[in-house]
């Protein structure tokens, strides 16, 4: 299999499962407990159905749409996720390009491999930064700091790790940030031999953003949940919140919110914008989907603050829904991290263009040709 | 596999395959008929999402809770089983240290391998004593006045037994109480020697409680629901029910109620709390599950008496949902069995410890700081 076999989200997935040693695949590919919400992440949208209107003259497709004030050319983007050089040794910069190449959003994790300094150098596109809330507020005002001079233009304050998810195949492979080689899954790690080479040869691997701060995750082996309960500051609360926001001064986003009551919330402090996300189902196991709460958020906070509904797209027409009922963009990681992992740069751009060409197929039959024209009259629901 | 291997439920009952003969564990394992019951207590919990509130400040969330007049840490508790050293030589002793470990109830099944006192002896913890209607009068009073006298804190009645559920694993492998060698079944007993060796070595297997009134189930080998069928008065009523309340003067409860009716007139004969079950699936199959019942039943009843919710429960977020939807607490019995066979003393606790840290976590992650904030408002059902 290569990546030109690729032609749908799980054929990334299945060709990232190929190269990836066990433990790296997992960590992407698994959710918390027993991946109820996961799994309903993506199953949600199959419960409605899209009604198209037809005889509409829809020879041009215009897909852009604007969050937090810039135009981009998808309704979609690449969410922030960590650790991205494990999966392909340019990390970041593959996908910081491929994002640019479509002139869409991309977001960078705090817990990125490559620094925001190298990633504005590159790309002049839309880039936002996900931020937790650490401890160490020395680190805090560090990475925001660093993100306003690099220019970045969103600041996503993660608001559901506050302790780590109960990621059970991350606990049976033994994953953890740097890689650890352990008995048992030395034959993993030697069985993908080119992963290796790669990971030892291209350039060491960093925590730019927090390694002048925290030992974990780079010279300290550490599993993502156990960073999660440790590092981060879990007294955290809407004043902090507040604060961060007023201190970025610019556009801000809550990133986890699931109720309709902190939605509004977010807007009371100043926030621009929220993601609707249950962090991919890997934290919160039988938490709600967030397609399945967007309505309810949109119809309340939607004509203030740009509402994004994040987590288990794997379609064009998965997106087509969501914006239908009110989102103003959908966000995704494993939407590009198994790209990412298949093939560096080329992939990502493979799955973007993909999904691009899925939604300028689906307008179409839908009889759509801007985003705006896309409403709840073209979705009914089963009941 | 051992025990520090087990991280979930199918990990302790893989465990507990691998160490019981084939008759014993399909004994725990199984349920009534075509076990769609079984399966739907579980299932059930899918059928509806938690929504989490964010930047909730929680800190350590207080999982305390009160039943049966006696504070526990958390809201979960052995369920009464019957038979326990089948299981483990330690039976019933090594469930009961471990619950008091962590501070909550241990439950003693009339059909117990220990007595009475032989348990109240070793355990100051919480404890609860699951009775039985005999035919014989004198067995029943027997058994309320021992458990007065030796300071248990509540009685439950069971009264989903009038007649034994068609468990036809237990047809098939021929299970009996004492264990009964048969063609059949030699080869799954030859295949498990420790257990056969530790079962023969140790204490003579009993039934504790009533083995001075009745040498049935003791002396001869008969199947359970022989047994069931010959010792319990199936002409039990309701006020059989109020004279067990009366005489045993302290928290009581009906285990089995499954109807509205019937737990309104549970507060009419002066019961304190009930527990929603249908006998983990093993006797009507087709009834419906706790899970999918305890609204309505704590809609008219919630808040009158304390609604245990008993059966299908797997996970932290099971219990979330149970007692946002009304419960005061959960109980469980195949998911303790299994780790019981699996590890004794060592496994139980090991098993608690793994249920308090998903509750902590996951009232973390769900933004609250006791279980008074668990409610309605937390659940949306999906349609």
């Amino acid at each position: 299999m290569r990546l030109k076999d690729c032609h749908n989200f799980q054929d990334f997935r299945k060709l990232a499962e190929k190269k990836l040693p066990s433990p790296i695949f997992h960590y992407i590919d698994g959710a918390a407990d027993d991946e109820i919400t996961y799994s309903r992440n993506t199953s949600a949208f199959n419960d409605v159905d899209l009604v198209p209107n037809v005889l509409r003259g829809v020879e041009n497709v215009d897909l852009s749409t604007t969050i937090f004030g810039n135009k981009i050319d998808l309704p979609f983007y690449c969410s922030p996720t960590a650790l991205q050089r494990l999966f392909h040794y340019d990390g970041e910069r593959a996908v910081g390009k491929a994002a640019k190449k479509f002139n869409t959003m991309f977001g960078v994790s705090a817990l990125a491999t490559v620094s925001v300094e190298e990633i504005s150098s590159m790309i002049d596109t839309p880039k936002m930064f996900q931020f937790y809330f650490h401890k160490d507020r020395g680190l805090n005002d560090s990475c925001l700091e660093r993100a306003k001079a690099a220019k970045f233009d969103v600041m996503a304050l993660t608001v559901d790790t506050i302790t780590g998810g109960n990621r059970e195949r991350d606990l049976r492979t033994g994953f953890t940030s740097p890689p650890k080689l352990t008995l048992a899954s030395l034959f993993s790690f030697a069985t993908k031999p080119m992963w290796g080479i790669n990971y030892l040869t291209k350039g060491k691997f960093e925590l730019p953003h927090l390694q002048d701060y925290v030992k974990e995750g780079t010279s300290t082996n550490t599993s993502i949940g156990n960073y999660f309960s440790t590092m981060l500051d879990q007294s955290m609360n809407w004043k902090d919140a507040e604060k961060l926001c007023a201190q970025w001064n610019g556009h801000f986003a809550l990133k986890g919110v699931m109720s309709v009551e902190d939605a509004k919330k977010a807007v009371d402090i100043g926030c621009t914008g929220i993601m609707v996300s249950n962090h991919g189902g890997r934290q919160l196991d039988g938490s709600r989907s967030p397609f399945d709460q967007l309505a309810e958020i949109v119809d309340a906070v939607g004509d203030k603050i740009d509402v994004i509904c994040e987590g288990g797209f794997q379609r064009g027409t998965h997106m087509l829904k969501a914006l239908s009922l009110g989102a103003k963009a959908c966000a995704g990681g494993r939407l590009y991290l198994y790209a990412l992992a298949a093939a560096g740069q080329a992939g990502v751009e493979r799955a973007l263009g993909q999904y691009k060409a899925e939604l300028e197929r689906d307008m179409k039959l839908m009889g759509c040709t801007k985003i705006s024209d896309l409403s709840r009259k073209n979705l009914r629901f089963r009941v | 596999m051992n025990i520090a291997d087990c991280r979930n439920f199918n990990d302790f009952r893989e465990l507990a395959k691998k160490k019981l003969p084939a008759p014993i564990f399909h004994y725990i394992d199984g349920g009534a008929d075509d076990e769609v019951t079984l399966r739907r207590n579980t299932s059930a919990f899918d059928d509806c999402d938690l929504i989490p509130n964010i930047l909730a400040s929680v800190g350590k969330p207080d999982l305390s809770t009160t039943i049966f007049g006696r504070k526990i840490d958390m809201p979960i508790f052995l369920s009464p089983t019957a038979m326990q050293r089948l299981y483990h030589p330690d039976g019933d002793k090594a469930s009961a240290r471990a619950a008091e470990k962590f501070g909550t109830f241990y439950s003693m099944s009339t059909m117990a391998n220990n007595s009475i006192e032989e348990i109240s002896n070793i355990s100051s913890g919480p404890k609860l004593f699951q009775l039985y209607v005999h035919k014989d009068k004198s067995i029943t009073d027997d058994l309320l006045d021992r458990c007065k006298r030796s300071g248990f804190d509540g009685m439950c009645l069971t009264v989903d037994t009038l007649v034994a559920g068609n468990r036809e694993k237990d047809h098939r492998t021929g299970f009996t109480t004492p264990p009964k060698l048969t063609l059949s079944s030699l080869i799954s007993f030859a295949l498990r020697p420790s257990w056969v060796l530790k079962y023969i070595t140790n204490k003579k297997f009993e039934l504790s409680n009533v083995k001075k009134k009745t040498d049935k189930g003791t002396n001869i080998a008969k199947s359970v629901i022989d047994y069931i069928n010959e010792q319990y008065d199936p002409k039990m009523n309701w006020k059989d029910a109020e004279y067990c309340v009366k005489r045993w003067n302290g928290p009581f409860a009906l285990k089995g109620v499954m109807s509205v009716d019937d737990a309104k007139r549970a507060i009419d004969i002066g019961c304190t709390a009930i527990m929603i079950s249908n006998h983990g699936g093993r006797q009507l199959d087709g009834s419906r599950s706790p899970f999918d019942q305890i609204k309505a039943i704590s809609d008219a009843v919630g808040d009158k008496l304390e609604i245990i919710l008993d059966g299908g429960v797997r996970r932290g977020t099971h219990v979330l949902k149970a007692l946002a939807a009304g419960a005061k607490a959960c109980s469980f019995g195949k998911m303790f069995l299994f780790s019981l066979s699996a590890g004794g003393q060592q496994g139980v606790e090991h098993l608690l410890k793994m249920m308090h840290d998903e509750i902590n976590r996951n009232m973390i992650l769900m933004g609250c700081k006791n279980l008074s904030e668990l409610n309605n408002s937390k659940l949306i059902y999906r349609k």
